[in-house]
């Protein structure tokens, strides 16, 4: 009998599994590898690639050759840094908010963070140049930054929100109970609980923000160009594939390294706290 | 007008959330994706389908043509030339006619993308200018035909160039500091490598058509200087920019100056916008009609361009938008005032004085984009 219930639940979860395994691979795991190839080919004459046995390691060699590239990547780590650290920031305190409201009214005040996703990016966007300009901000990076966090802000509450709703109000009553203070009842127990929720958040702002290329060209001035403002141009305005794959590549190879050294330091972080209580 | 960003990122963002949101609207789009097969045998009429430049063509001039011919015009907009080639590239199919500039045609011919003109079939061919004929892009036009022209040029605000005695037919005005200090944070230049590197070769003597790695050098040396004095590189919004009066000088495309100037004078403004094209030389951009590989209706794109090539058709982008013009019968028909306007309609003397962009090989692409990141970044 326990033979005969596996065998359907084994075939669940392939039939669960399967979808979204094939999708991954189709689209994102496939068109990688094409850049990835794509970066050690040569750039066609008129755009694209030169025809197929022409390959070198030129592009990857130019970017390494130069200082000016690394300071870019630099540049934008700093600006997705700078953005993500705001963002908690600004996003904690309304995240709790709403994770302590009634029941009833957290319904509709996610909705309301979400609302702003219901017009257009680049509307949104526009309408900063409006209150920007008349206050001499526009065109600085100041105002690129006010950009980056205003676009990925819903980002991060979203999943502190979702963190923090789910903590037993019972262990802060315990806390007071055995004469905790304020700060200490916040320090001691509601952050260390809510650290999957920051570290998912930030995670969900840093590398989008490293990728975004309309804030800093539509609201930045004569300075702020990031990474994907300059992978933007390989691939339109300089039709250079093989070097606008190379920096996509190094990005990834970037971000990658960033998202494992955060979850490595997040479960340290994670027993950490349980060693403690 | 030149706008790459728009597009591409409206396409992307816009979608992400709005569906996931309410049901009920995606409800609604998935009734009209299973009723679209539908539609399409409802109408089976001749569809002729366009890929252009955003606001190119007159919807009366459009409305004309599809009365004659009994069909209907379907068009597709990009904001760049670049944009365009993209998404052909990447395997987009079905466009009957394309209206890209010189050197994305000088593109499109070589990789075999485009269908010959059968000058038979133009009745109304000789219309055309002999300057904008047999291009360098298309020897003998055998690929394209030429529609409008634009120059990249300077735009100002009048009043304030007077008040501060700046001369306005010279590059001087974006690259010399001693200019430049009259109208800091009040101008704005192109985010170009091709055209704002162009202006600046022009500016120092040379030809932008040039190879010399030195000559390029100098025009980054150039702009580094004055660019401490630039408020933004920008595409698009120096139009509104100049309109409303925020900036003062921009380095851009004739037709969105003549936008500026009639966006300023339909607001009342209190000062005007005018433009002209530096003595030293500039970018001539001359868009041409060609039919691609993929469409499906060569004849019709055909009847469509002679249709174009009649004198008060063609005359009516300039009416409309201020474009230069390649067709000797429009003059006729377009306003006095544009017909007069010696940035739109260069004199002879003054054409001479034009290049076009060409592409560059790969090796001196990639030459010219580290030079333009190391005049971002600096």
């Amino acid at each position: 009998m326990a033979a005969a219930r596996t065998q359907p639940a084994g075939l669940t979860k392939w039939a669960v599994t399967l979808p979204p395994t094939v999708f991954l691979l189709a689209f994102f795991l496939l068109p990688a590898l094409i850049v990835v190839a794509a970066s050690f080919r040569e750039p066609g004459e008129f755009g694209g690639l030169a025809p197929w046995p022409a390959h070198s390691l030129d592009a990857y060699r130019f970017l390494f050759g130069d200082v000016i590239y690394l300071e870019i990547f630099a540049r934008s780590f700093l600006v997705a840094a700078l953005t993500t650290t705001i963002c908690i920031v600004l996003a904690y305190p309304l995240a709790w908010l709403i994770a302590r409201s009634p029941a009833r009214r957290r319904d509709l005040l996610v909705l309301l963070v979400i609302l702003p996703f219901a017009s257009n990016f680049l509307v949104r966007i526009y309408a900063w140049i409006m209150l920007l300009g008349p206050a001499n901000l526009l065109y600085t990076p100041f105002a690129v930054i006010v950009g980056m966090v205003y676009v990925h802000l819903p980002f991060m509450i979203l999943p502190l929100y979702t963190n923090l709703e789910k903590h037993d109000p019972a262990l802060l009553e315990a806390a007071q109970d055995l004469g905790a203070s304020a700060w200490t009842r916040f320090w001691r127990v509601t952050f260390p609980l809510s650290l999957p929720g920051i570290f998912s958040g930030s995670a969900l702002v840093f590398i989008p923000v490293l990728g975004m290329f309309a804030v800093p060209e539509l609201l930045g001035g004569t300075g702020d160009v990031l990474i994907g403002n300059l992978i933007k141009e390989q691939f339109l305005d300089n039709r250079d594939w093989p070097l606008g794959s190379a920096l996509s590549i190094m990005l990834t190879a970037l971000v990658l390294a960033l998202a494992g050294i955060t979850a490595w330091a997040a479960r340290r972080g994670l027993h950490g706290t349980e060693a403690v209580s | 007008m030149r706008t790459r960003i728009v597009k591409v990122l409206s396409a992307h963002y816009a979608s992400d959330f709005r569906v996931t949101l309410q049901s009920r609207r995606r409800r609604l789009l998935l009734a009209g994706v299973l009723s679209l097969p539908f539609v399409g045998l409802a109408r089976a009429e001749d569809v002729l389908h366009l890929y252009n430049w955003n606001n190119y063509i007159g919807t009366e001039t459009l409305a004309r043509f599809e009365a004659v011919c009994g069909c209907r015009i379907k068009q597709d907009y990009y904001s760049d030339n670049e944009e365009m080639l993209a998404k052909l590239e990447a395997g987009a199919v079905g466009y009957d006619l394309l209206v890209p500039t010189g050197n994305a045609v000088e593109s499109l011919v070589r990789r075999g993308a485009l269908r010959p003109i059968e000058r038979a079939r133009l009745p109304h061919f000789a219309n055309l200018r002999r300057e904008f004929l047999d291009p360098w892009f298309d020897p003998g036009n055998r690929y394209s035909v030429p529609y409008a022209t634009s120059i990249t040029l300077i735009g100002y605000n009048i009043g304030k160039m007077r008040e501060l005695g700046l001369p306005t037919d010279t590059w001087a005005l974006i690259f010399e500091p001693k200019h430049l200090e009259k109208i800091r944070g009040r101008v704005t230049v192109l985010n170009s490598q091709r055209e704002l590197m162009a202006a600046a070769m022009r500016y120092l003597g040379h030809s932008m058509r040039s190879t010399a790695p030195a000559q390029w050098e100098e025009a980054k040396h150039l702009i580094l200087r004055a660019k401490p004095y630039w408020a933004t590189f920008s595409n698009s919004t120096y139009i509104k920019d100049l309109a409303v009066g925020n900036i003062w000088v921009a380095h851009g495309y004739s037709n969105d100056m003549f936008r500026a100037r009639e966006d300023a004078r339909a607001a009342g403004r209190s000062f005007a916008i005018g433009f002209s094209t530096p003595k030293e030389g500039a970018v001539l951009a001359v868009d041409s009609f060609v039919i691609h590989k993929s469409g499906a209706r060569p004849n019709l794109a055909h009847r469509f361009i002679d249709f174009m090539l009649e004198g008060h058709n063609a005359a009516d982008v300039s009416n409309l938008i201020g474009a230069g013009n390649t067709n000797a019968a429009a003059a006729a028909h377009i306003r006095p005032e544009i017909a007069a306007e010696p940035a739109i309609f260069p004199s002879p003397a003054a054409l001479a004085n034009l290049e076009m962009l060409r592409d560059f090989d790969p090796t001196m692409r990639r030459r010219l984009s580290r030079m333009w990141t190391e005049i971002k970044v600096r």
